[in-house]
């Protein structure tokens, strides 16, 4: 099966907007329209996050759109790439500390690309969404290497360091490939 | 009596731009009772304007309440405090506003549109009204130098002038924009399935439409007279540019959709107008006053009427900021227009409306 | 701005007899926090040419039971479920929680003592 080949070539997306002010929304609908036209990439945007690879992100995310957002995330399969598109998505932006919002969406879900600009052009989102296209494709590539887990001999006094642990755990992944 | 179903609609869902809830009570695909949950983008942006940023800030801060129509918002909240400093914003000022206004209505009415033909299985019909909306968003740019969140009106009047190249380029590309909309009319008009779709779909009488107080494209397109710019003429002049009322009768998805394409024909010959006779004046009043006293202000958004509230205190800080967006009106009227259609025209209907959550729950 | 000051008792009265479906509409219902008095306000806006907008205000103390107006404007009930959220007031027939998740603060726009 070509699978990887033909997931390469096209990424479906779902979009979500987390409570931002709809001006990052319509610049990724005009990606979607003619004069950008984001589907000569293969890409199409899709409403079902079963079938989708690329979570485009808008918005800080408001208390009441935080779970759905966490929901929605958990319901895509890996491997999966998050984009977040804005100013307030990647940091709150404008409304950074008003009492119904957190400060953007990494503080709920990891994200592995920040668009910036308020409202972020169409031709960043399409860089944005290219870049997250190679992370796409590191990512069904690790998916593929086996992991050999190995014992970590625990360290006598002192905490464990878990960043030091992932550390030598990703050496090992490295070595086998 | 057959049995019922409940179905919910959003809060993700491939038909709304933003999360938006309904639960619909069906009975054999009749929708006979529905439910709305509006408030999933609350971002508490009334507080954090009279409690973290200085009221010249705030006009900026309002622009994000909204990103379709976020000059609406922000000349709104100018012009309420230029009442509270009590100052007048210069003729110039108050024209590139209009025009800015009027822009900003095209690129608001083509993209409802197309959302419309898009969640009515009309694909093709959504790509050529994107394509002939982004002209609209590359004037806008010219003007204003951003494509979405313009920071165009400022207390006082406007931060940029229209340089004579880019009015120049503006009605030329509305020359060729003219012949394109003649041909969305067209479609919208007489394609045989899209009108089998949309007519008779979603409607709403003049006298609901009266009881329920809706306003906008979706009130007009119902019979019902409501139209900011034809009912003020202190604040921005909208009668000496040329402005004229559209209205409809029957207020359904079709009629809707009638009343936004043929007020784009207004929007074009205001902005000809606009253009042709712009008074030379200075772009800004300044003052050093603070805002004092209460004032209210009411502005024709591209979804219908806008009202401000403000309340100052002799201090940098506002009192109160009060936002009543479009939207918000039409809610009530929203939940009532959905019974008795059908669910599979219900992403149609929402598109049609128009809703725009982000300010309805600012 | 045409104001014209009311009381909890005699607002269905007062606009009952002013509100014409075919004349005006109901723009929207706010609040100011005046310190320990809550100023309440209900715009009205008139379609003819030039229009005025009419305002029916009234102090309140932060617990008094507002009516509800639903029977008389029936769009009022938005307007009315988000203000009783922002402000934490008891409006007549309106459940908290439109607006505001459970596990938040109420009353955000009340002034922080
Ligand atoms: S980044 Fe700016 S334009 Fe984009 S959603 Fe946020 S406030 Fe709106």
């Amino acid at each position: 099966m070509k699978l990887a080949v033909y997931r390469k070539k096209s990424p479906w997306i779902l979009h979500y907007n987390a409570g931002g002010c709809n001006g990052c929304d319509i610049e990724i609908l005009a990606c979607l329209g003619p004069k950008y036209d984001i589907e000569r990439f293969g890409m199409i945007n899709s409403g079902n996050p079963k079938q989708s690879d690329i979570l485009l992100v808008t918005g800080p995310v408001t208390k009441r759109s935080r779970e759905r957002l966490v929901e929605v995330y958990a319901q895509m399969p890996e491997p999966k790439v998050v984009v977040s598109c804005g100013a307030c998505a990647c940091t709150g932006g404008v409304f950074r500390g008003m009492y119904n919002c957190e400060g953007g969406i990494d503080q709920y879900i990891p994200v592995d690309v920040y668009v910036c600009g308020c409202g972020s052009r169409p031709e960043q989102i399409i860089d944005g969404v290219i870049k997250a296209l190679d992370i796409l494709e590191r990512k069904t590539l690790e998916l593929e290497v086996s992991v050999r887990l190995k014992k970590v001999p625990v360290e006598e006094n002192g905490q464990v360091n878990r960043r030091e642990v992932a550390a030598k755990i990703i050496h090992t992944q490295h070595t086998y490939e | 009596m057959g049995k019922q179903y409940e179905i919910p609609l959003g809060a993700q869902h491939i038909s709304l731009l933003e999360p938006l809830h309904f639960k619909f009570t069906t009975e054999n695909e009749k929708i006979i009772s529905t439910d709305a949950n509006v408030y999933y983008v609350h971002r508490g942006i009334e507080e954090a304007c009279c409690t973290k940023f200085k009221f010249r800030q705030v006009s900026f801060v309002v622009g994000r309440v909204c990103g379709l129509c976020s000059i609406s918002h922000s000349t709104a909240y100018s012009q309420v405090a230029e009442k509270l400093v009590n100052i007048e914003a210069p003729l110039r000022a108050k024209y590139l506003r209009m025009l800015v206004i009027e822009l900003d209505r095209i690129h608001s009415h083509l993209l409802c549109l197309s959302h419309v033909a898009e969640n009515a299985g009309f694909e093709a019909l959504f790509m050529k009204t994107m394509q002939y909306r982004e002209f609209s968003m590359e004037m806008l740019e010219a003007v204003c130098g951003n494509r979405i969140q313009y920071d165009f009106s400022i207390v006082g009047g406007v931060a940029r002038d229209l340089k004579a190249e880019v009015a120049g380029m503006i009605l030329q590309r509305l020359k060729t924009f003219l012949p394109q909309l003649d041909e969305l009319v067209d479609i919208f008009q007489n394609n045989w399935t899209l009108s089998l779709k949309n007519k008779g779909a979603g409607a709403i009488t003049r006298e609901a439409a009266m009881r329920l107080n809706v306003v906008g494209p979706f009130a007009r397109a119902a019979g019902l007279a409501i139209d900011v710019r034809n009912e003020t003429e202190d604040l921005l002049p909208w009668k000496e540019v040329g402005f004229e009322m559209v209205t409809d009768t029957t207020g359904d998805v079709y009629a809707r959709n009638m009343v936004r394409l043929r007020e784009l024909y207004i929007s074009i010959r205001i902005i000809r107008n606009i253009i042709a006779s712009l008074p030379e004046s200075a772009l800004v009043t300044e003052t050093k006053a603070f805002p004092d006293g209460e004032a209210v202000v009411r502005l024709e958004a591209p979804r219908g009427e806008l009202f401000y509230y403000a309340k100052g205190n002799k201090t940098q800080m506002l009192e109160r900021l009060k936002i009543k967006a479009p939207t918000f009106s039409n809610v009530a009227a929203m939940v009532e227009a959905f019974t008795g259609n059908e669910y599979g025209s219900a992403p149609a209907i929402i598109a049609s409306y128009d809703p725009c959550l982000s300010c309805t729950s600012r | 701005m045409n104001k014209i000051e009311t009381s909890v008792d005699s607002l269905k009265k007062d606009i009952g007899a002013f509100y014409k479906p075919d004349l005006h509409h109901f723009m929207v219902m706010n609040a100011v926090d005046l310190g320990d008095k809550i100023e309440l306000q209900w715009f009205f806006c008139n379609y003819a040419f030039p229009s005025a907008v009419t305002t029916f205000y009234t102090l309140i103390s932060p617990d008094t039971e507002v009516p509800d107006i639903s029977d008389i404007v029936p769009s009022a009930w938005v307007a009315q479920a988000e203000l009783a959220d922002l402000m934490n007031i008891n409006i007549e027939n309106t459940k908290k929680g439109f607006v505001l998740e459970p596990d938040f603060e109420s009353g955000p726009l009340r002034k922080k003592k």
